[in-house]
């Protein structure tokens, strides 16, 4: 499995000033923890009174690097529609906890990284860009590469909404872990990805980076 | 990148080692759903926030939730997306192996011939599953692995072995969502033959090294 992170510059005119595509090399412990939670997971928990808990979970590392135990599989006790979902990434607008994030820093990758160096915060101050909302596309499946792949993509526009240019050095994944009935039950939210840029993208005053991540699993 | 490597060992020692070139669509689905959930539903809601449709392992099609909120108004309501941890003597779904030689197509949803849990003739006896991780700064890793014991009273062929996980949602008093779909099929270059009272021992070891 492996990923392109694909990174468009618009000036204020809508024109593209810098494009590049660049494999992602940087896939963190917090990814192979969700999926060793998932592969831990009994998944038959029987239908009956009082079979309610956490039945299946993982420690990750929070954004704040703190260690947190995620729930993998959950069952609330409440008469309430309960459930959830173990790492959203798609995240509203605004929103900078979550989703594709940016950032200005440029400190080596390490797999045991939970956040990024520097991370740009949402926001028309200075130094900040404004998040747009989360999109995702399920491309499919594509034979026509040997070996085929099935892609998927999240996308996400930044703009500049200050009066002066911001560069993204960096850009990662958080995922959200996040359950609930009567009441939330758990929200957790954990980087999964993070990418130094090789090259600097400079957002003008004004300007948009689209953030584009298409991840590809080899299959047959 | 996120390598997948394919151990098999037959009794204790190692027959078969190599990167698994076999994830079948469905990762990639239950993979694609899972990540474009949003999250932070308000607590009134009930019902599928994201789902996508996989191939079962009949061949039908199923929808499976990536976020997902059971019914309101029933108890202990919860699920998981793609639990893989069967239990013992459970052979439709984790690890699993056959004696199909068919080779894998990306839209493979069963393997060929699967070797049924049991002690009759062609069956092994399936055993629960152990998951072993390790994580460093540079290279980390996860594993999966599960225990095949032939107590058939002759010789079991394998040529084939799969992963298949389960999406799961229940209530109390309603079992909401329960699809089983494949996620990866290998079939092994030479076939593996385990003798009576020997094991055979299957782990998919999943890893991540800074590039």
């Amino acid at each position: 499995m492996r990923g392109w992170i694909e990174i468009t510059v618009r000036d204020k005119h809508g024109r593209v000033i810098q494009h590049g595509k660049h494999e992602m090399r940087s896939f963190v412990n917090n990814f192979l923890k969700l999926f060793a939670g998932m592969l831990s997971a009994p998944g038959n928990t029987p239908t009956a009174m009082g079979y309610y808990g956490v039945y299946a979970s993982t420690s990750v590392i929070d954004p704040t690097g703190a260690t947190q135990t995620i729930y993998i599989e959950w069952y609330g006790n409440a008469n309430a529609a309960g459930g959830g979902v173990v790492c959203a990434a798609k995240a509203p607008g605004s929103d900078d906890s979550y989703g594709i994030v940016v950032g200005s820093g440029s400190t080596t990758l390490t797999l045991d990284q939970y956040t990024l160096a520097t991370k740009i915060s949402h926001g028309t101050g200075s130094g900040q860009l404004s998040y747009g909302i989360s999109t995702f596309d399920d491309l499919g499946l594509d034979m026509t590469v040997s070996p085929p792949v099935y892609r998927f993509r999240l996308l996400r526009t930044f703009t500049n909404n200050t009066s002066a240019p911001i560069n993204i050095n960096e850009v990662g994944i958080i995922g959200r872990s996040y359950w609930k009935f009567t009441s939330v039950a758990q929200d957790i939210k954990y980087m999964i990805s993070r990418d130094v840029l090789p090259t600097t993208y400079t957002v003008p005053a004004g300007g948009t980076a689209t953030v584009a991540i298409t991840i590809e699993v080899e299959v047959g | 990148m996120i390598k997948c490597e394919l151990i098999v060992e037959k009794d204790g020692k190692v027959v078969y080692r190599d990167i698994s070139k076999s994830f079948v669509q469905n990762i990639g689905k239950i993979l694609g759903v899972i990540l474009s959930s949003p999250g932070g539903t308000p607590t009134s809601y009930a019902g599928a926030v994201t789902s996508a449709v996989v191939t079962d392992t009949t061949g039908s099609s199923a929808t499976v939730y990536g976020e997902y909120y059971t019914t309101s108004g029933t108890a202990d309501c919860g699920g998981t997306p793609a639990a893989a941890s069967a239990a013992d003597n459970d052979d439709s779904y984790g690890i699993v192996v056959g004696s199909g030689v068919t080779p894998v197509s990306p839209t493979d949803y069963m393997l060929a011939a699967k070797i049924s849990h049991g002690t009759g003739s062609g069956q092994l006896d399936y055993d629960t599953h152990t998951i072993l991780t390790s994580y460093t700064s540079t290279s980390s890793y996860i594993e999966i692995s599960r225990v095949f014991v032939n107590r058939s009273g002759a010789d079991v062929v394998v040529r084939e072995v799969g992963l298949i996980v389960r999406n799961y949602w229940k209530s109390r008093y309603n079992l909401e969502k329960d699809v089983k779909f494949l996620i990866a099929r290998d079939v092994l270059p030479s076939p593996t033959t385990v003798k009576n009272l020997g094991s055979l021992n299957v782990r998919y070891r999943i890893s991540l090294a800074v590039t």
